[in-house]
């Protein structure tokens, strides 16, 4: 699980599609497959921009305003109170289970367990139960001790899945990394613990970093828990989208306002994606 | 290595596993095995908070004897499933295909395409519950331009168009993703075999078949195993673009254990479909890491 899912030296590249390069027709099919692909994307961001009458009607062409957005971020929809939310949600659960996931990681890169990548392997593959099972027994521990509906329950609820997916990928990382380093250090008389903090960490940064991203844009984007876990003082911004569903219809023009800010943080990242993504959920697994 | 060394390296070992041993019990553990416990109960939370009356495999086999909405679902989710996993990666393979070279061009597509994949999954609903309205949805109306047969229907109103939706916008959203592994895969073949293919004068498309294809079985192998396991987990799209319907002609799972669990509070009986899927999913996951072994071996 090294580097096989980086893009290969691109002289390689420039052999193998000598025979499609140059053609026209191939540059007008990418361009015409990428508008098709983002069009609805674009179109939803559009209708963020639409005053409500304009939403109602298939014209390319409207004056824009930024009316929806006061309209979110007021009452009923309370759209800072949910970006907040789900900003502090999503920072604690990073900030717990990153350094609690390289230290599993470590350990189970770095020591002998009876069964050997069979544990790690058996933790990520809870990942691919439905998630109604793990939020059935969730739901009602939390309920018992009078957590539905906060933060901590919601945070909790991600490490779920957090832990297990950043375990796995950083360990492919530190798999990668020679071991000679490390007993080099303690060689010169550091203790274990200060060659993995002053050897080991630095190096696997950028796991590390991959890890992160795909830990950020899981929790970020996660709603089915905070669907359940949630009422009204915790909704996170994938759940408030269900507020826009009135009972006079829907409020399209919202619910574009706020997916336009469910997907600011993504379209920054987007380039970090292209390459980290990969590793991702199959990190280990597809490459 | 000392004796003294090794006993300390033992501890640093599980010292260092602890944090993740414990949350890993507190949030996955604790919650398989009391979800399986729940599932040998009659217990509606709506009328009584705690555990209710051990009833054994009653649950399981009434789910499987005397439940047609069970049924449905269990077709719902394979008509789903067959659907989404063949044409999301056929349509991701294309793609790759098509976007594997190194220039700026591809690169930038590339980029582009990840867009839709990092939407979240009920943003992704809602969006095209909008997009496919029939007075104003924009997809809406190009399908109907596209497709003239359409024209005069509600997409989302209709069974078989309702899940042909559900499985337009699952492909929309995971073809990319698929579409970056296998450029990766595509790219590590070696290239003496797609050079011999080219200088045996076999056409683009023969080759494609003949060499690139075989060699990229096992990568293959692995994508469908996970997208099937992704398609049978399906839910979130389910609650904000179907709601299950029209009827209950979309009712994934998924979405049925959601509704009896989160809806009518039949935890018990939730809990025993819930287990049933996850037996599936349990053999799709035990083979997953056999594969994954024998590649890392």
């Amino acid at each position: 699980m090294s580097d096989s899912a980086l893009p290969p030296p691109p002289a390689k590249r420039v052999r193998r599609r000598r025979g499609l390069r140059s053609s026209p027709w191939r540059t007008a099919l990418i361009m015409l497959v990428v508008v098709v692909w983002l069009a609805p994307v674009a179109w939803i961001f559009a209708t963020a921009f639409k005053a409500p009458r304009d939403v109602l009607s298939l014209k390319l062409f409207f004056a824009p305003t930024l009316h929806n957005f006061a309209v979110a971020f007021g009452n009923p929809y309370f759209l800072g109170d949910r970006l907040v939310n789900s900003t502090i949600v999503t920072v604690s659960t990073l900030v717990i289970a990153l350094p609690i996931s390289t230290a599993a990681a470590y350990a189970f890169s770095r020591f002998r367990f009876p069964g050997g990548a069979i544990w790690p392997l058996g933790v990520l593959a809870t990942q691919f139960l439905p998630p109604v099972i793990i939020i059935i027994p969730l739901f009602v521990v939390f309920r018992n001790l009078n957590l539905l509906d906060t933060k901590t329950a919601l945070v909790i609820a991600n490490m779920s899945f957090v832990v297990p997916y950043a375990t796995w990928m950083i360990k492919g990382f530190i798999d990668g990394l020679p071991i000679d380093m490390e007993e080099a250090a303690q060689i010169d008389g550091s203790s274990r613990l200060r060659a993995i903090w002053d050897v080991v960490v630095p190096l696997v940064l950028p796991g590390i970093a991959t890890a992160a991203v795909f830990c950020f844009v899981v929790s970020w984007n996660e709603f089915f828990y905070a669907l359940v876990l949630t009422r009204q003082d915790t909704v996170t911004l994938p759940v408030s989208l269900m507020s826009t569903r009135t009972d006079q219809g829907d409020a399209w023009e919202v619910m574009a306002t706020m997916g336009l800010v469910i997907m600011a943080p993504m379209l920054v990242i987007s380039r970090l994606m292209q390459r980290f993504f990969v590793k991702g959920i199959t990190s280990g697994g597809v490459r | 290595m000392t004796r003294v060394r090794a006993e300390h390296d033992w501890l640093l070992k599980y010292l260092l596993l602890a944090p993740a041993l414990l949350i890993i019990a507190a949030t996955l553990g604790y919650p398989l095995v009391q979800s399986f416990w729940y599932s040998l109960h009659d217990w509606n939370l709506s009328r009584q908070p705690t555990l209710g009356p051990f009833v054994g495999l009653a649950n399981y086999i009434g789910v499987l004897t005397d439940d047609p909405d069970f049924w449905n679902s269990v077709r719902v989710t394979l008509v789903f499933t067959v659907a989404s996993v063949v044409i999301t990666l056929t349509m991701a393979m294309l793609l790759a295909v098509l976007l594997a070279g190194g220039g700026p061009l591809e690169i930038n597509a590339r980029t582009l395409l990840v867009i839709p994949f990092a939407m979240s999954p009920a943003l992704l609903g809602i969006s095209w519950r909008f997009l496919l309205n029939p007075e104003f949805g924009g997809a809406d109306w190009v399908l109907k331009t596209l497709i003239p047969p359409l024209k005069g229907q509600a997409l989302l109103a209709e069974p078989s168009l309702a899940m042909a939706a559900l499985v337009l916008v699952d492909v929309w959203h995971w073809a990319p993703y698929f579409m970056l592994t296998f450029v990766g895969a595509l790219a590590s073949l070696p290239q003496e075999t797609v050079d011999a293919a080219e200088v045996d004068g076999a056409g683009s498309l023969r080759a494609f078949f003949q060499i690139v294809l075989p060699q990229m079985r096992p990568v293959l192998a692995i994508a469908i195993l996970l997208k099937t396991i992704f398609s049978l987990k399906m839910l979130d799209q389910v609650v904000t673009m179907t709601g299950g319907g029209p009827g209950t002609s979309t009712v994934t799972l998924p979405y049925s254990i959601y509704e009896t669990a989160f809806r009518f509070f039949d935890l018990g009986y939730a809990a025993a479909v819930a287990y049933l899927l996850a037996a599936v999913m349990l053999v799709l996951a035990v083979i997953y890491s056999r594969m994954v072994m024998e590649r890392a071996a």
